[in-house]
């Protein structure tokens, strides 16, 4: 089933509660909800067209119900590149002038995360629906003063959590949500590199604003870029928040004068006890990045897109004569007895969620965006989601930085979960 | 290169050797499915693994063959 006929599948079966159970936010998506905003048109400006920005330009392109009508960066590459995907479109250097532009209907905010609270508060100010990149903000009460903005505003306002849209999270953690796979049992999450994580320079003086990433006044590192894509599995599939984060990071390998760790290591727990971990090191890279749901009675891979039975169908009878004889002949001969013997992992080869299923969400994403626009109707949860998933990774950080357990404090705690 | 004649009983022959050589691998799969409590259906879903059971079997009974025939020869 590939995505188009997922979505398809989400008008039919949305009548009977079913996937739209597990992603309410997905109603712009289906055929019935694109058929609502025939003929209308979202008017966008991209305030930060960089790689993510152009990225976006890119799916802006594939969405009927968008146009791309303004440009702004204030640094001139990146206006350059993008202004070659959209050449029709005006080009600012000031959002604030963009933001003045009455054709703007919408924008997207893809700018460094130090920038994303103010530059968000002034767009819905100037009555313009947001979609801000992740994570929310740079700081837990920025997060809470742009949530309640956006609540206040009666504007449309996202956050790119683009794996809420993706459909094969949306078919698994609809699954896990009603216990197909049985109760979940503990959430991995790890993000592995093997680079720098630099960008080149031009020239030094623009250092700290092409590699912002890696200075603190601008960014908090692994936990607000990597972790806050992955943090909200957990609280997708538990449909609870966790009750304490702790963690301990540290710059391991590379101390080029950078300002985040580059190895991270934090631990979730929830009020079930149920543990949900994220880990980060930038100097190793064999597994990759991973985002598992570990469940009694199946191990759901969901950035590979495929779960594994605890109980795999054995193999037929035949083969497992085969395999038997086979270790007969060539294991090696055990010379201190059987007495111990470690776990080894399982070598099933797992189902697919949604063979042939392709994209990350993000075009999703914007249909919806576009969608809500066109309605009227912010769709339950994107916000929360958002807010809770920057919160958290935000809270970890702190966790981080004072080597504690911490709490969230109740003052930041929402009307959700 | 000289011509090969192949007799009529030296193929009867082969066959044979060749269709027990199918049953002696069906008979294994039928064991493997008893031994390990598998489905039923094996029989047939599994004919692909039986057949090339048979065929190295078959390629036993040759090198066997051709042992006794070179012990013989001496």
């Amino acid at each position: 089933m590939d995505r188009r006929e997922f979505l398809k599948r989400i008008g039919t079966l949305s009548a009977a509660g079913l996937a739209l159970s597990a992603a309410p936010w997905l109603e712009g998506c289906t055929p019935e909800g694109q058929a609502t905003i025939r003929g209308g048109k979202v008017r966008f400006g991209i305030i930060g067209p960089g790689s993510r920005g152009q990225y976006h330009m890119r799916n802006l392109a594939a969405v009927p119900q968008a146009e791309i009508v303004a440009l702004c960066d204030d640094y001139p590459p990146n206006l350059e590149a993008a202004g070659r995907l959209a050449p029709a479109a005006k080009r600012y250097d000031d959002y604030r002038q963009l933001l003045d532009d009455p054709q703007v209907d919408a924008v997207i905010i893809a700018t460094p995360l130090h920038l994303h609270c103010r530059m968000t508060l002034d767009a819905l100010a100037a009555g313009k629906h947001v979609l801000c990149e992740k994570a929310m903000a740079y700081t837990m009460e920025d997060c809470r003063t742009m949530y309640q903005a956006g609540r206040r505003s009666g504007r449309i306002f996202f956050v790119g959590q683009q794996r809420l849209f993706d459909p094969k999270y949306i078919k698994v953690m609809d699954s896990v949500r009603k216990g197909e796979f049985g109760p979940v049992v503990n959430v991995r999450n790890y993000w592995f590199r093997n680079n720098d994580w630099r960008r080149s320079v031009p020239s030094p003086d623009l250092e700290r604003r092409i590699n912002w990433r890696l200075y603190r006044a601008y960014s908090r590192g692994l936990m607000t870029e990597l972790a806050c894509h992955q943090l909200q599995n957990g609280t997708w599939a538990l449909g609870m928040l966790p009750v304490q984060v702790m963690g301990a990071g540290g710059y391991v390998y590379w101390k080029d004068g950078r300002e985040v760790f580059d190895s991270v290591s934090t631990i979730y727990t929830f009020p079930n006890g149920v543990n949900m971990t994220f880990e980060s090191v930038i100097s190793n890279k064999h597994f990759g990045m991973g985002e598992q749901i570990l469940c009694k009675e199946a191990t759901i891979d969901l950035a590979g897109g495929r779960y594994y039975s605890e109980t795999p169908r054995p193999r037929s009878g035949i083969r497992q004569l085969v395999g038997e004889i086979e270790q007969g002949i060539f294991s090696n001969s055990v010379f201190a007895g059987t007495s111990w013997a470690a776990e080894s992992g399982s070598s099933d080869p797992g189902v697919a969620v949604m063979p042939g299923a392709e994209g990350d969400g993000s075009l999703e994403m914007l249909e919806a965006f576009c969608h809500a626009i066109l309605t009227g109707k912010q769709p339950p949860h994107v916000l929360e989601e958002a807010y809770y998933g920057a919160v958290f990774c935000l809270l970890g950080d702190e966790a981080l930085l004072r080597n504690e357990i911490l709490t969230l404090p109740d003052e930041l705690r929402i009307d959700y979960l | 290169m000289k011509d090969t004649i192949i007799t009529a009983r030296a193929k009867r022959r082969e066959l044979w050797v060749a269709l027990g050589c199918f049953v002696a691998a069906f008979g294994v799969n039928l064991g493997a499915i008893i031994h390990y409590a598998t489905p039923w259906y094996e029989l047939f879903s599994q004919l692909g693994y039986v057949v090339c059971l048979a065929l190295g079997f078959y390629v036993l009974t040759w090198i066997v063959r051709g042992i006794v025939r070179i012990f013989r020869r001496r």
